[in-house]
């Protein structure tokens, strides 16, 4: 094929191949649940640079992972993508200057694009004693992201502890770590949730908004459906184990090494929306998520089970698998708790997260077989 | 005439630092450094069970 114009950053971006950078843009797309077909589209926003916009990055309480999970992501030179295709003009792990000369780089970003940032916050604000448990350049936090939100274009909460406070907000709350959904009420947030957050759910919700101009349809939670539709009980490889009554009772028994369901050692996945079955982390292939290597997913999505409900405690399952031999005329599926109607509510969404797996497995496929 | 430089923040870093220094004669006589954040992990795990004391302590930092 013919190498078009709008690929002048494969120069710019000399380790991305043409070829790669279709595909991710391919795999973008199907991961947010829209068609293949849009691609192209995804393509032109990412290399027409008018619409390069600025972001502006904010740590409030939080531990740095959800930013290494993103500098992690390991797709064809992913960083080098992101930092092209957004300007980032503040954060802190990454400012080469420090002190007043970071400070004023903020301040000169606010000014300069005011209406036209993204700001994307990483970890929660403190509101206990006036937020004195979270301060930068001497000033709480809150005061901080209160005035930077009310200037950007877009607020996209990052992470557990961003979207609704996080491990610190863990009973007794010692801080105040409160989410920004709720520190900012009467703002739309975009929270990502997750401990660490899959990177490319982050990266998604961004590139959808530079291809449309808007954000993705959001859940309840003000998560993107695309992402958080489906619990993870219901893509989860080790399902079928479930369904067959076979368990891991203990870590290290027989059923735990042949890779049994992992229900009864307290996995939150059937309460717990999220797409780690289907995307996976760190693109080293099958098998990366926390149930793929064998320990139980504690639910760090959720903000009523991550960090709540302990460990080892058995969920509450709301989607009862229905017996194959008398399947019932009328099921009862999903009635019951929220998170079992949020489920069937992103179920579209879901379905194309699934065929957007199958799909990037099979463009990996077929370049091998070239 | 000492003269004292704050440096807030520290940029590079994972978390919330402070640095003062106190300059005299181009000496530095004094310094300080200050952690801004704080999310009481310690409290939290108060009387929690021991075998999921990791999720929390993991999450200290992430880098």
């Amino acid at each position: 094929m013919k190498k078009q114009n709008h690929f002048a950053l494969d120069e710019k971006l000399s380790e991305i191949s043409r070829r790669d950078f279709m595909k991710f843009c391919g795999i973008m797309a199907v991961s947010m649940g829209l068609p293949i077909g849009v691609a192209p589209q995804i393509a032109e926003a990412i290399t027409n640079p008018k619409r390069r916009p600025p972001v502006i990055w904010l740590h409030g309480q939080e531990c740095t992972g959800c930013t290494e999970s993103l500098l992690r992501a390991s797709h064809p030179s992913l960083e080098h993508l992101i930092f092209d295709l957004i300007s980032l003009d503040y954060h802190e792990t990454l400012n080469a200057g420090a002190g007043h000369q970071a400070e004023a780089a903020l301040h000169n970003s606010i000014k300069e694009n005011a209406g036209k940032f993204i700001l994307v916050v990483e970890g929660s604000t403190p509101l206990k004693e006036g937020g004195k448990y979270c301060m930068i350049g001497g000033r709480p936090f809150v005061d901080i992201v209160k005035e930077t939100a009310a200037k950007a274009a877009a607020v996209i909460a990052i992470g557990s502890c961003a979207s609704w406070g996080g491990v610190q907000s863990s009973p007794p709350n010692p801080t105040g770590a409160t989410g920004l959904p709720e520190v900012l009420k009467g703002t739309t947030v975009v929270t990502i949730p997750g401990c660490p957050p899959n990177p490319y759910n982050f990266l998604s919700t961004v590139l959808y908004f530079l291809t449309f101009g808007k954000l993705p349809a959001l859940d309840d939670k003000a998560r993107p459906k695309f992402a958080y539709g489906r619990l993870i009980h219901e893509n989860c490889e080790r399902r079928p184990h479930f369904d067959a009554g076979r368990f891991a009772e203990k870590f290290g028994d027989e059923g735990h090494r042949q890779g049994y369901c992992l229900y009864k050692l307290g996995c939150k996945g059937p309460i717990t929306n999220a797409n780690c079955p289907s995307i996976l982390f760190c693109d080293v292939g099958a098998g990366a998520w926390p149930v793929g290597t064998g320990h139980p997913c504690f639910g760090c999505t959720e903000q009523a089970v991550g960090f709540k409900i302990p460990l080892h405690t058995q969920a509450e399952v709301s989607q009862i698998t229905p017996d194959a031999a008398h399947a019932p005329i009328e099921t009862e599926q999903g009635k019951g708790l929220s998170a079992g109607a949020a489920g069937v509510l992103g179920g579209i969404a879901g379905v194309a997260i699934g065929a957007g797996a199958v799909i990037a497995k099979q463009l990996g496929q077929s370049e091998e077989g070239e | 005439m000492s003269k004292k430089i704050v440096i807030d923040p520290i940029t590079r870093i994972e978390g919330h630092l402070k640095i003062e220094c106190e300059v005299d004669n181009g000496k530095v006589v004094n310094a300080w450094s200050s952690g801004q954040m704080w999310r009481g992990i310690e409290v939290i795990l108060q009387g929690r069970d021991p075998r999921e004391a990791w999720i929390f302590t993991q999450r200290i930092c992430g880098v």
